[in-house]
C-alpha cells in the first residue's frame, strides 16, 4: 500500500503529538495538577495507524489508555488537558475528567467500565444503517475487555446486523496486572472473529502502516455495507497500569519491557521515513518541537482557566 | 369514547411516534414475525420495515448499551424488553451508560440520551422470584434516569409518546396484569406530561399513593372502606422521576394520613422516599404515622398461598389505612 508523503507525514506528526501530550501529562502527574490519574498509551502509538484510515464523519469509540484518538481526529489538546485539570473550558465541563468526549469529532465518550463501551458502538452503526450513511464506527478495546460479555455480544450483534463496525483491539500483553496468557483462552484474539463470521486479522501492532494496511481493509468492508470486521493490534504497555495510584508494580520481566522498548512503534517509523527520504533529521526535530509548542500552549489554556463553580454540579443531569 | 387495552395504547402511541419521527425504531425479541392479535409492536414491522422494527438476540447488555449508542448518534430507540428481571443483565448500560452519560460528559455538544427501556413487571403470576419483580425503587435511585409506571390504557399512551419525545432515558414500566386490561381513550392525539400526579380518587380522610397495578387494589380498598364512611384519596404519581411530590403534599395536608403501595420490597423503597419527603415537608400535618404496604424485603414465592402472603393485596391495604385511623 503506497501512502503519499503528506499521509505519511500526518502519520508521524499525530503519532509525536500524542506522545508528546502523554510525557506533558506524565510530567504534570506529580505536581498534583491533575487531581487524578492516567493510563498511558506510550508505546502504543501504533494505533495511529488504524485512526488514521477514518473519514470526518467516522466515529470512535476508546478504550481507557492513550490519548491518540483525540490527537489524531483533531481534537483541542487545551480543552482536553483541561478537562484533565477540571477545569470548566474542558471538554466535559470539569464533571469528566478522564471519560473525554469531542462531539463535533464524533468521539462521544468513554465507558467507565472495561468492554462497556462496544454496544454503544453497536448503537451508533446501527443509527449509520438506519440512515443510510456511509459512516464506519471503530471501536477500540482492549485484551481485558476481550472477555467481557458485552464485547462478544456486540460483535455477535454486528455481524447479525451486517453493521459498520470496525473493532479493533489493543492487545497489549496485560490487563492491570494479569498477563494475557492468564486471562484469554485464544493466542490470537483475532480468531474470536471466526465465531461471529467476520474477518480477523492479528498483525504487529508497533508497525503503523502495517496497521493502516489491515485496518484500511477493514475500513473499507465496512463502508461498502458488508459488515465488521476485527483487527488485532499486538503491543505493548511501556508504563504502569496507571500513573498514579495504589496499583502494585514488579510483576513484569524489566527484560519483557526492554524488549518492548526497542520496537518503539515511532523511532521504527521514524527510521523508516528517514531511510525513505521522507523525513530528514531537521525535519524530526521541527516536528518534535512544534508538538512541544503545542502542548505547552495547551498546559497554559489549562493552567489559565477556571475551575468550575460548585453549582455547576447541579447541572446537566437531565437534557 | 372508545375503549382499547393497554397494550394497544401502547402500539398506538409508537406507531404515531414512528411516523412523527423518523428517528425513532424499536428493538425486542421476535419482532422479525407479523403479529396476530394485540400487542406493543403489532403491525409496525409491516409498516415500518426491518431497519426500523429490529428483532434481537437475548443479548440485553449489548441490545440495551445500542440504544444508548444510537441515541448518542441522534436516534430514539425504543427497547422492548419482556420481563424487568431479565434486564438487570443490563444495568450497567441503564443505569450508568444511559443514565450518567450525559452529566459525565458535561453535555458536551448538547449531548442527551433519549431512550425509552419498555419492560414488564409484576408478580400475581405464580412465576416465582425470578419473574415477578417490580424494581422501581432501584431505577428511581439512580441519577439521569426517568421512571414511568401508567395504570390506564389512556395514561400508557401519553406517557409512551411523551417518554419518546423526551431528550432523556426513560425507563417504562407495563404490570403483566395490566395488559389486556381496557380503559377509554380517545381517537385525536394526546401526550400525558411527565410529574403530574393524577388524583384517581378523592377522600378527605387518608392518602394513598399507589404505583402501577397497586392503583387497582388501592381503588378497591377505598370502595369498600366509603361503606365504613372512610373517605381515601387515591393518587397515582405516573412517574417516579419527576415525582409530583406537590400534588401528594397538598392531599396529605388535606387528609393528614398517607400510605404508600408499592409492589417492590419496601426496603428504601418507594414508600420509604414518599414517606420521608412528606414528613419532610409536611410533618406537622400527619395525624398519624405513615404506613406502607409492599413486599415484606422477600423473593417472591411460587405458591398462590405464599405468594399472597407476600405482594401486596386490597385487604393488605385496607388494613395500613385503618392503622393510620388508629384502627
Amino acid at each position: 500500500m503506497e501512502l503519499s508523503r503528506e499521509k505519511l507525514l500526518l502519520i508521524y506528526r499525530n503519532m509525536v503529538r500524542s506522545r508528546a501530550f502523554e510525557e506533558l501529562v506524565i510530567e504534570l502527574m506529580p505536581q498534583w495538577k491533575i487531581p487524578a490519574s492516567w493510563m498511558s498509551g506510550i508505546g502504543q502509538e501504533g494505533v495511529v495507524g488504524a485512526l488514521s484510515t477514518l473519514l470526518e464523519g467516522d466515529y470512535v469509540t476508546y478504550t481507557h489508555r492513550g490519548a491518540y484518538y483525540f490527537i489524531c481526529r483533531g481534537s483541542d489538546p487545551g480543552r482536553i488537558l483541561a478537562e484533565l485539570y477540571g477545569k470548566r473550558t474542558g471538554y466535559c465541563r470539569g464533571k469528566g475528567g478522564r471519560h473525554l468526549a469531542d462531539t463535533a469529532h464524533k468521539i462521544f465518550g468513554k465507558s467507565g467500565t472495561i468492554g462497556g463501551h462496544a454496544p454503544l458502538a453497536v448503537g451508533m452503526a446501527t443509527a449509520v444503517q438506519i440512515r443510510a450513511e456511509d459512516a464506519v464506527v471503530m471501536s477500540f478495546f482492549g485484551d481485558g475487555a476481550s472477555n467481557r460479555g458485552t464485547t462478544h455480544e456486540s460483535m455477535n450483534l454486528s455481524a447479525v446486523w451486517k453493521l459498520p463496525v470496525v473493532w479493533v483491539c489493543e492487545n497489549n500483553g496485560w490487563a492491570g496486572t494479569t498477563p494475557v496468557s492468564l486471562t484469554t483462552a485464544v493466542a490470537d484474539i483475532a480468531k474470536l472473529a471466526g465465531s461471529y463470521s467476520m474477518p480477523g486479522r492479528s498483525v504487529d501492532g508497533n508497525d503503523v502502516l502495517a496497521v493502516y494496511e489491515a485496518t484500511c481493509q477493514a475500513v473499507a468492508r465496512a463502508r461498502e455495507g458488508n459488515g465488521p470486521s476485527l483487527v488485532e493490534l499486538k503491543t505493548y504497555r511501556i508504563r504502569e497500569f496507571a500513573e498514579a495510584g495504589p496499583f502494585p508494580t514488579g510483576y513484569r520481566d524489566p527484560e519483557e519491557i526492554e524488549a518492548w522498548r526497542r520496537r518503539d512503534p515511532i523511532e521504527r517509523f521514524r527510521g523508516e521515513l528517514l531511510g525513505r527520504g521522507v523525513l530528514t533529521e531537521g525535519m524530526v526535530e521541527e516536528i518534535a518541537r512544534e508538538a512541544a509548542a503545542e502542548m505547552q500552549s495547551a498546559r497554559e489554556f489549562a493552567e489559565e482557566s477556571e475551575f468550575p463553580a460548585p453549582e455547576d454540579a447541579f447541572t446537566d443531569l437531565y437534557a | 369514547m372508545r375503549t382499547i387495552s393497554f397494550v394497544e395504547a401502547m402500539n398506538e402511541a409508537l406507531r404515531e411516534e414512528m411516523r412523527r419521527d423518523p428517528s425513532v425504531y424499536v428493538l425486542g425479541l421476535g419482532l422479525h414475525l407479523s403479529t396476530k392479535g394485540p400487542s406493543i409492536t403489532g403491525g409496525l414491522l409491516e409498516e415500518f420495515g426491518e431497519r426500523r422494527v429490529r428483532s434481537i438476540p437475548i443479548s440485553e447488555p449489548a441490545v440495551a448499551g445500542s440504544c444508548v449508542g444510537a441515541a448518542l448518534a441522534g436516534m430514539r430507540p425504543v427497547a422492548s424488553f419482556s420481563l424487568t428481571d431479565f434486564v438487570f443483565c443490563a444495568l450497567d448500560e441503564i443505569l450508568c451508560k444511559a443514565g450518567k452519560w450525559r452529566y459525565t460528559h458535561g453535555a458536551e455538544g448538547g449531548m442527551c440520551v433519549p431512550v425509552v427501556f419498555l419492560q414488564t413487571m409484576g408478580g400475581y403470576v405464580r412465576a416465582a422470584s425470578e419473574h415477578s419483580q417490580s424494581p422501581l425503587a432501584l431505577y428511581a435511585h439512580a441519577p439521569g434516569l426517568k421512571i414511568a409506571a401508567p395504570t390506564t390504557p389512556y395514561d400508557a399512551k401519553g406517557l409512551l409518546k411523551t417518554a419518546i419525545r423526551d431528550d432523556n432515558p426513560v425507563v417504562f414500566f407495563q404490570h403483566k396484569l395490566l395488559g389486556g386490561s381496557k380503559g377509554p381513550v380517545p381517537e385525536e392525539e394526546y401526550c400525558v406530561p411527565f410529574g403530574v400526579a393524577k388524583v384517581v380518587r378523592e377522600g378527605s380522610d387518608v392518602t394513598v399513593v399507589a404505583t402501577s397495578y397497586m392503583v387497582k387494589l388501592a381503588l378497591e380498598a377505598a370502595g369498600s372502606l366509603e361503606e365504613r364512611g372512610i373517605g381515601v384519596e387515591v393518587i397515582d404519581p405516573l412517574t417516579l422521576e419527576p415525582l409530583d411530590i406537590d400534588r401528594i403534599l397538598e392531599s396529605v395536608r388535606k387528609t393528614g394520613r398517607l400510605v404508600v403501595v408499592d409492589e417492590d420490597t419496601e426496603r428504601c423503597g418507594v414508600g420509604a422516599e414518599i414517606a420521608m419527603q412528606v414528613v419532610e415537608r409536611a410533618f406537622s400535618s400527619l395525624k398519624a404515622p405513615p404506613e406502607r404496604v409492599g413486599n415484606p424485603n422477600l423473593p417472591v414465592p411460587y405458591s398462590p398461598v405464599l405468594e399472597a402472603a407476600v405482594l401486596p393485596s386490597k385487604e393488605k391495604i385496607e388494613a395500613a389505612i385503618l392503622r393510620t385511623l388508629g384502627g
